[in-house]
């Protein structure tokens, strides 16, 4: 029972990205992975989310053994996994609530309906756990939303929805540190011994707050470095220029 | 009467004069039929009907409708609130409850003939119907002997929106629906004109005439819900003036019909007078929605603002003709008008003329026209939500034309609205998600 | 409002050779078709100019295809109906062949280029001069280099003669005979014009360049011009009109056909400043085959009534289409411009970029056309047109038709209509510039960014030409 990545390959437009990446993330742990841009951290994200730009060359993705590069983008969120975007979209016309109400209705047995009063209850208290103020329920997905508000409304829907394993993807980024407390303390609400975090990241600021009890720093395509929350720090402190002399880990 | 006395095809027999109308009335019908008579049909070398789909004017065995066989109409439950509910049964009135603030007329049109027929001179059938119709409104006008004349005197409020429902039925049969809608000064009214009709109205044919006047400072909200059945097809020609300081809004939803074609005027003859010029089309399977609208500001400092949306599915065509004029001496007038198509197939097609026409300056004036594929990027976050894919593509779909819906900026509106458009668009996505 | 400025050109000392010659000024036609229009102008056009049998034949079809087609006043303007045909000239030739070199210029419009500040050296930019003294070229002269490339570029009536077998298969194919009366008006009659052929992979490093020019009063003029490049070569090429004023109308009608081999660029520029007599009824339009590019930049300025609506048919996959335009309507002028952009293969783009200024009473109106047909992918087309007005009287229209098939592409249309804004008048002011002079300044900024697409010798003048056409705009 895991989120195991075996030898992942993966390429776009004929570009090789991912180049055989390996990582498991067993329920009730937060892994990090941290790595200077261009190593293929939001192409993580998204390959395992089911992104269909990328193309998987190699390798699996299994969540409780069951292989995720089977399944749809929607199968693999029903199954329970979340990914937090970098980049919320902006979906017009469409209500928060009805959003998150769709994604909650999709769970469902067919014919069965949502309970109005109770999904609106627990809408509302997790709003108000997160400071979002309840008139954004009607307001369009995203639309006209600051960087804060969208990375407080992703941390919102994944309470929502309640999955096995939550992929973050640099959820920190354009969050002042105020936003950054309220993301992560929605985050750790969240922890318990049967939900799984991969939690991507460029700084090392986050783990202050969202601690991890793993580390893994990627480059070119490829985890190079492992450790315990420590690793974060090194980074910090040495820069990602050090990764240089390292080898990778072989797979 | 007999039951096929007079119902022979409506375009070759001229019309009788009515009996208890008064004669100016019959005369307009009888001038009507001269001018129908004398227009040509619409051929593809005019500009008005330019990418329009001339085979659908095809009103081969057109016929008056039965009037021994009413029945219920069977439309929407409509609104909570209300002011007044009239139904007609193929132009025949058969439901009626009133509500109103005293002073305000809210007649069918034989009965406002009688009691009030110099008011109803007034306004009747005043205006041109320029946008390529006036044959067919020249033919409304020869027959025309029912639908609703509301008045609603100055200062006068109506909080509550008036309905009207208008049931189509029956093989080849043809109705005039018509609707003259006057406020004055400082009055305020919303209509809700609902056009529907049940499968047996195969070929027929719903011509509506909308005329509405705004009197200086009033406010005038009308909207025109169309969700005929497959096999019918409905003209709608409307006239909206707009006096200084009044606001008028119109809204149009084409939901049904094999057929629709709306032409909608608005002209702005005071200083702040403004016009908001709104319509949301969901076309599908063969169905065609052939809309061209006007905005003529006739006087400065006149506002507009026209915003039409269109998603279209399957082999339909929408065809959006424009046009923005503002006349000489019609300085400091702010003109917009936008036009957004949604294709959602490949067999799609749409097509868009937005055009100005500019003799004043100090005019702020623009038109943009989009006609885009469904944003991959927002169908792959719903999805990854865990919402399926069809039903990601019914909200994404189904949020485009909220943009034009939400600017009803009225909650009871909206979601009236909304819920024929939700209806459509989870229609056409569970036919999609069984394929 | 300066005479001298409406009557005169914006190009005509750039591209002068100084060399002595003994060109004088007109009225010796030795080839004079008389007035109107019949078989028999046909007959005596072919005649002299020797026309081989099927261009004759081409030519008695074109001329019925013009009588039986109606005047597009349907849609187009009712001043059309003020052409009266049977007063035209459909022919007229000083009978010389084309010479090398020029003399003269006449002084008033010799005085123009004095205030337009015109620099000598701007003719280095030229690599060869096609000029037009009425209807036959008067005036020739392509550089050796373009020789050795291959390249060729001669009028139309000796493309059609010497080199049938490139001409021949495309004359009259991006363009047909009745695609409108105009253009059937123009094959029935042409005479001048140019044909270029760029080889396979030649690059044409300096733009090629016509000079046209109208100097007889109801003289219509009608040139038919083809450009082929073919595959992986580019060209550019300048065309620029002038006209001295006369008092009745001059009907100018030209064909332009372009086509645009795979992988070729071919980018057209037309700066014209037509006398505010002429009509000016052009039929423009180029084919793109794969990965070919075909651009339109076109600046109208003068003429009574101008319809030009330049057009990319594009072919090939990958194709791409352009039209920049800056038109200046003033009074009793009448810029009917636009774009046609039709999709015919997938992924194919194409953009429009629309400015138009209107002066005094003058009028300015954009039509477009963009048409994506069905079982095309990735199809994308954006449009801009901007008006401004500047007077009380002035007046603009905009008439786009967009049709869009299919949910692979993207469309996208937007136009402003706007004014120079008082305070900004005003701030110029305050600086010190009197009104006019702001005036023009603003205008120059609206359409600054479209002027910098003409090459610089040509942007320079068109700024100063519009500060020409904008005094006494304002007070």
């Amino acid at each position: 029972m895991s989120l195991v990545i075996t030898n992942l390959h993966t390429s776009i437009d004929g570009n090789d990205i991912l180049k055989g990446l390996s990582l498991e993330v067993p329920p009730g742990e937060v892994h990090a992975i941290m790595g200077p841009n261009g190593s293929g951290k939001s192409t993580l994200a998204k390959v395992v989310a089911g992104h269909e730009d990328y193309e998987v060359t190699g390798g699996s993705v299994t969540m409780d053994g069951q292989n995720l590069l089977d399944l749809e983008i929607d199968e693999r969120s029903r199954a329970g996994l979340f990914l937090a975007f970098q980049y919320p979209m902006e979906v017009p016309g469409v209500t928060m609530a009805n959003f998150i109400r769709a994604a909650r209705q999709a769970r469902l047995p067919e014919g069965e309906e949502i309970d109005a009063v109770a999904y609106y209850k627990e809408l509302y208290e997790k709003m108000d756990q997160l400071g979002i103020d309840r008139r954004f329920t009607s307001r369009s997905v995203n639309e006209g939303f600051s960087g804060g508000e969208k990375k407080r409304n992703e941390v919102l829907q994944m309470m929502m929805l309640e999955p096995s394993y939550c992929v973050m993807d640099e959820t920190d980024s354009g969050l002042d540190i105020d936003a950054l407390k309220v993301v992560a303390g929605g985050v750790n609400s969240m922890r318990s011994p049967e939900r799984g975090f991969l939690v991507i990241t460029h700084y090392q600021r986050l783990l202050d707050y969202i601690e991890p009890d793993h580390v893994h720093v990627l480059a070119d395509g490829q985890i190079v470095r492992s450790g315990s929350k420590e690793l974060a720090l090194e980074l910090e402190k040495k820069g990602y220029d050090f990764l240089k002399e390292e080898t990778p880990v072989a797979s | 009467m007999t039951a096929t006395l007079d119902r022979g095809n409506v375009l070759e027999r001229e019309p009788g004069p009515l009996d208890g109308v008064p004669d100016w009335f019959n005369a307009s019908r009888q001038a009507g039929w001269a001018r129908f008579q004398e227009l040509p049909m619409p051929s593809r070398r005019d500009e008005e009907w330019r990418f329009a789909n001339l085979r659908h004017l095809d009103f081969e065995g057109a016929q008056l409708p039965d009037p021994q066989s009413m029945g219920e109409h069977r439309g929407a439950s409509g609104l909570e609130k209300r002011a007044a509910r009239i139904g007609f049964f193929n132009d025949e009135m058969n439901e009626q409850e009133l509500n109103l603030p005293e002073g305000v007329i809210c007649l069918p049109l034989r009965l406002a003939l009688e009691e009030h027929s110099d008011l109803v001179q007034e306004y009747f059938m005043k205006s041109e119907y320029p946008l390529g119709s006036a044959k067919f409104a020249a033919l409304h006008q020869a027959h025309v002997s029912s639908g609703m004349f509301i008045y609603v005197p100055d200062g006068v409020v109506v909080e509550d929106p008036i309905e009207i429902f208008h049931w189509l039925a029956g093989d080849h049969v043809i109705t005039f629906p018509h609707s003259l809608i006057v406020t004055g000064r400082n009055a305020r009214v919303t209509v809700v004109d609902y056009f529907q009709s049940d499968t047996s109205a195969r070929n027929a044919w719903a011509i509506a005439v909308n005329d509405l006047v705004a009197g200086p400072g009033s406010q005038l909200t009308y909207l025109a819900l169309q969700d005929l059945c497959d096999q019918a097809r409905m003209i709608q020609v409307g006239n909206t003036t707009v006096a200084r300081d009044a606001t008028s809004k119109s809204f149009i939803l084409n939901a049904g019909a094999a057929w629709a074609r709306q032409e909608s005027r608005s002209c702005l003859e005071g200083e702040n007078a403004h016009s908001d010029m709104l319509s949301v089309s969901i076309a599908r399977d063969e169905q065609e929605y052939d809309q061209r609208t006007f905005q003529h500001h006739a006087s400065a400092r006149s506002y507009s603002d026209l915003l039409y949306k269109n998603t279209l599915y399957d082999g339909s065509r929408t065809v959006f003709s424009g046009l923005i004029m503002v006349d000489d001496g019609a300085h400091q007038t702010d003109a917009y008008q936008t036009c957004r198509n949604l294709l959602m197939s490949e067999a799609a097609e749409a097509s868009s003329m937005p055009g100005l026409e500019i003799k004043a300056d100090q005019v702020k004036c623009s038109h943009g026209s989009t006609s885009t594929m469904i944003d991959e990027g927002e169908i792959f976050y719903l999805r990854a939500r865990g919402v399926k894919p069809h039903i990601a593509r019914q909200l994404v779909a189904q949020g485009f034309s909220v943009e034009s819906i939400s600017r009803l900026k009225n909650k009871a509106l909206e979601d009236l609205v909304l819920s024929f458009a939700a209806r459509e668009f989870h229609r056409i996505s569970e036919r999609v998600g069984t394929r | 409002m300066s005479e001298a400025a409406l009557d005169s050109g914006t190009q005509a000392a750039i591209d002068i050779d100084q060399s002595r010659g003994d060109f004088s000024y007109p009225e010796s036609h030795k080839y004079d078709a008389g007035c109107g229009l019949s078989p028999a102008t046909i007959d005596y056009i072919c005649d002299v100019k020797e026309d081989p049998d099927w261009v004759r034949e081409f030519r008695h079809r074109a001329l019925e295809t013009f009588l039986a087609k109606p005047m597009p006043t349907l849609w187009a303007t009712k001043d059309l109906e003020n052409i009266d045909f049977d007063i035209i000239r459909y022919y007229l030739s000083d009978g010389t062949k084309p010479t090398r070199s020029w003399d003269e210029v006449p002084d008033d419009i010799k005085e123009t280029f004095e205030r337009l500040g015109i620099p000598e050296q701007e003719r280095a930019f030229l690599a060869g001069v096609e000029a037009q003294y009425d209807s036959e070229a008067a005036y020739s002269n392509v550089k050796e280099e373009l020789e050795k490339d291959g390249v060729i570029f001669v009028n139309s009536t000796e493309g059609l003669k010497d080199y049938e077998e490139i001409f021949r298969p495309w004359f009259g194919k991006v363009i047909p005979t009745g695609d409108n009366k105009f253009s059937a008006l123009n094959s029935a009659v042409f005479s001048g014009g140019s044909f270029i052929y760029v080889p396979k992979g030649v690059k044409v490093r300096h733009p090629l360049q016509a000079y046209f020019r109208i100097n007889s009063e109801n003289f219509g003029q009608f040139e038919r011009t083809l450009i082929i490049c073919d595959e992986g070569s580019e060209l550019t090429y300048l065309e620029g009109c002038t006209a001295p004023k006369f008092e009745t109308s001059t009907l100018h009608s030209a064909v332009v056909e372009l086509v645009a081999l795979k992988d070729a660029k071919l980018q057209y520029i037309t700066v014209q400043n037509w006398s505010a007599n002429v009509f000016n009824l052009v039929t423009k339009r180029g084919i793109a085959h794969e990965n070919a590019e075909v651009r339109w930049i076109d600046c109208n300025i003068g003429s009574r009534l101008t319809m030009k609506y330049p057009g990319v048919v594009m072919k090939g996959r990958k194709a791409r289409g352009e039209v920049i335009s800056i038109a200046l309507a003033n009074t009793g002028q009448h810029q009917d411009t636009g774009a046609k952009m039709i999709h015919a293969a997938d992924e194919t783009t194409s953009n429009v970029v629309s400015k138009s200024i209107s002066v005094g009473e003058g009028r300015s109106t954009y039509r477009g056309q963009v048409h994506i047909p069905k079982h095309l992918k990735g199809c994308r087309n954006n449009t801009e047109c901007d008006a401004l007005l500047i007077n009380t009287g002035s007046r603009t229209d905009t008439y786009p038709a967009i049709t869009v098939r299919g949910n692979q592409h993207s469309t996208q249309h937007e136009a402003s209509v706007s004014q120079v804004s008082e305070e900004m008048l005003f701030y110029l002011q305050q600086r010190g510039l009197s009104e006019g002079e702001a005036m023009s300044l603003a205008v120059n900024g609206f359409v600054n960014d479209l002027v910098r697409e003409f090459p610089m010798e040509y942007s320079v003048e068109l700024k100063r030409l519009i500060e020409l056409e904008m005094e006494g705009s304002v007070g």
